[in-house]
């Protein structure tokens, strides 16, 4: 579930496609498709020697044997000694989750908020988390727990001192299933999806990228495993990156929130959202300039 | 409703027939609305001496679906005030006044079934002087009454229902900015790509981003109907000049079956269905070209060409 909560965060969340791991700080969260399992140890070496340079505990979850994983990392700027102290962890997803493990997403989500204030507790900035959690979504059940998953932790990354990646293996799953993952996160590889649904700082959710009738279905999910709350009536929706959006996902929007007789507030400088409103009559959703509160 | 159209040419014929029609409205106390250009609405004012019941509408004659959800949303308000009847005395666009035809061709006839149960009087003027032969021939088929210049009211043997006047083969108007090769010629393209194209075209004109907005909407709406309800090769071509976009959509089906399609909202059905009638609120023009095998959507942002190779002007 995502909800507004009131806080202010340390630092403004970056969103976008992206082109590598650098650069990212506490708050933010990657989707990296990768084709081949070099270029995913590629990126979770960039992600994870930024974490350590930031003085964050840093984790490597992937499969295999632990000690191939730390292999894979070991010749990182003082990543041996944070090997050895603790300050770098490897965890095999095989033994951390057995086959066929479906996630339960506000216990898996909070373990990781609880490992980041223990991080923190122990002087780090905050814990950061590189995954290849390809094992974790193979079935139907684990994709739709793992989305929900997901969308939980993406709110708990938003608002404690977590940053992660998670990597999915296209060969393996398809971009259909990448694309469903992708799209609820706030930070992309390539055009795995078209617009991404995630946690916000001041609202309900942010919602970025174009929304047409490729994206129909694919939305339909994300809104499900969001699962928008309503927030004095309103579900507000930061849309400052938002660049298309049609009419049905317009009155997928309206529909998803009808039912709890709530607003839909869509943040956007979009110059199409008003006319499309106005045009289509929607009740139940009313558009805002972004930063407009 | 009565719809019916009144043809003069000159200011007397005018005022003949519209004072009586206003002057009717006026003793009953119906709520009457004049839609004419300012010199014509100023003649009226000059000749009834309180106007103080009447609205005079300057230039809401922009698109013809807009008109029609507007006297949708009068008409309801009316209604719960108890009128019973409301009069609209107004003068279509037509390429003698500058503006395209096609579409107000259609409203014409699509009034008709719209507002068949509503208690609305419309008395459409046409000026002889500077209609075309092709836009008399529209009108006298799509209005069941005619007026003559000394007021007289006939039933219009000519008349055809609306059904069958927007289902006939009806002749293609493109743009004049057509006689050149697109700037853009896309085959099958997805939404995204296109919306892309017409961004960037939007951007090299001088048209305000808002208009280039809906120009992207509009496309992206008529690609996904030819995509999920026409037949392939679909294909999207486009020509602009700084003051215009001129795109249009062809694929190879025969175009929806409705044939209110564009003007109202489709009544039943997925919410698909509403995306030519978007097309038609956000576009300055868009025209419906029907062949034998294919069916083409003409959308244009900016100030649209009449289109018109036959206007009579006096």
């Amino acid at each position: 579930m995502l909800g507004r909560q009131s806080g202010i965060l340390s630092r403004v969340r970056r969103t976008g496609v992206i082109e590598d791991a650098r650069g990212l700080g506490l708050h933010d969260h990657v989707c990296w498709a990768y084709d081949d399992l070099n270029d995913f140890r590629c990126r979770a070496r960039e992600f994870l020697a930024e974490g350590l340079e930031l003085g964050q505990q840093v984790w490597y979850v992937a499969p295999g044997d632990v000690e191939t994983l730390a292999d894979d990392l070991r010749d990182l700027d003082g990543m041996a000694l944070a090997l050895q102290v603790g300050a770098a962890r490897v965890v095999s997803v095989e033994s951390a989750y057995p086959a066929g493990t479906v996630v339960e997403p506000a216990a898996q989500a909070q373990a990781f908020v609880t490992a980041a204030m223990q991080a923190r507790m122990l002087g780090f900035s905050g814990l950061r988390v590189a995954a290849d959690t390809t094992p974790l979504v193979r079935t139907r059940g684990q994709l739709e727990a793992f989305a929900r998953y997901e969308c939980v932790v993406d709110r708990c990354i938003a608002s404690h001192p977590l940053s992660g990646m998670c990597a999915y293996n296209r060969q393996e799953l398809g971009e259909e299933v990448i694309a469903q993952l992708a799209c609820l996160h706030p930070n992309i590889n390539g055009s795995t999806a078209q617009f991404r649904l995630h946690a916000s700082n001041h609202a309900a959710a942010s919602l970025n990228g174009e929304l047409d009738m490729t994206t129909v279905e694919l939305l339909s999910l994300a809104l499900q495993r969001a699962d928008l709350q309503p927030d004095g009536g309103e579900v507000v929706i930061d849309a400052a990156g938002l660049t298309f959006i049609d009419h049905r996902a317009l009155l997928m929007l309206a529909d998803r929130t009808r039912r709890t007789h709530a607003t839909v507030v869509l943040q956007t400088d979009w110059p199409g959202a008003a006319p499309l409103v106005e045009c289509l009559d929607i009740k139940e959703v009313r558009v805002e300039p972004p930063g407009w509160r | 409703m009565f719809h019916e159209a009144a043809f003069y040419s000159s200011e007397d014929e005018l005022l003949n027939i519209a004072v009586p029609f206003l002057e009717a409205s006026l003793e009953t106390g119906a709520p009457s609305m004049v839609v004419l250009n300012e010199r014509d609405s100023e003649l009226i004012r000059s000749v009834i001496p309180d106007t103080s019941q009447l609205s005079f509408l300057r230039d809401p004659y922009l698109r013809p679906a807009s008109v029609i959800k507007s006297v949708q949303q009068v008409l309801t308000g009316q209604m719960f005030d108890g009128t019973e009847q409301i009069r609209i005395l107004g003068e279509v666009p037509h390429p003698g006044m500058g503006m395209p035809w096609e579409w107000w061709a259609r409203y014409e006839a699509t009034i008709n079934h719209a507002f068949d149960q509503s208690p609305l009087w419309v008395l459409c003027l046409y000026d002889l002087r500077i209609t075309s032969g092709d836009v008399l021939n529209d009108v006298t088929q799509t209005h069941p009454y005619l007026m003559t210049a000394d007021g007289r009211r006939t039933v219009n043997n000519r008349y055809l229902c609306p059904e069958v006047f927007l289902t006939r083969a009806r002749p293609t108007y493109p743009d004049p900015l057509e006689a050149a090769s697109p700037l853009v010629d896309l085959v099958d393209p997805m939404p995204l790509a296109a919306r892309q194209a017409v961004r960037e075209a939007g951007a090299s004109t001088r048209l305000p981003v808002a208009d280039v907005e809906g120009l992207v909407i509009a496309v992206c709406e008529a690609l996904t109907n030819s995509i999920c309800h026409g037949r392939p090769p679909v294909q999207l071509r486009l020509w602009a000049n700084p003051d215009r976009v001129v795109v249009t959509v062809t694929d190879r089906g025969g175009g929806p079956a409705d044939p209110f399609a564009g003007l109202l909202p489709a009544a039943t059905g997925p919410p698909g269905g509403l995306g030519l009638w978007l097309a038609h609120q956000l576009c300055s023009l868009v025209t419906l070209d029907k062949t034998k095998d294919t069916f083409t959507v003409r959308l244009v942002a900016g100030q649209p060409a009449s289109c018109h190779p036959d206007v009579r002007v006096a």
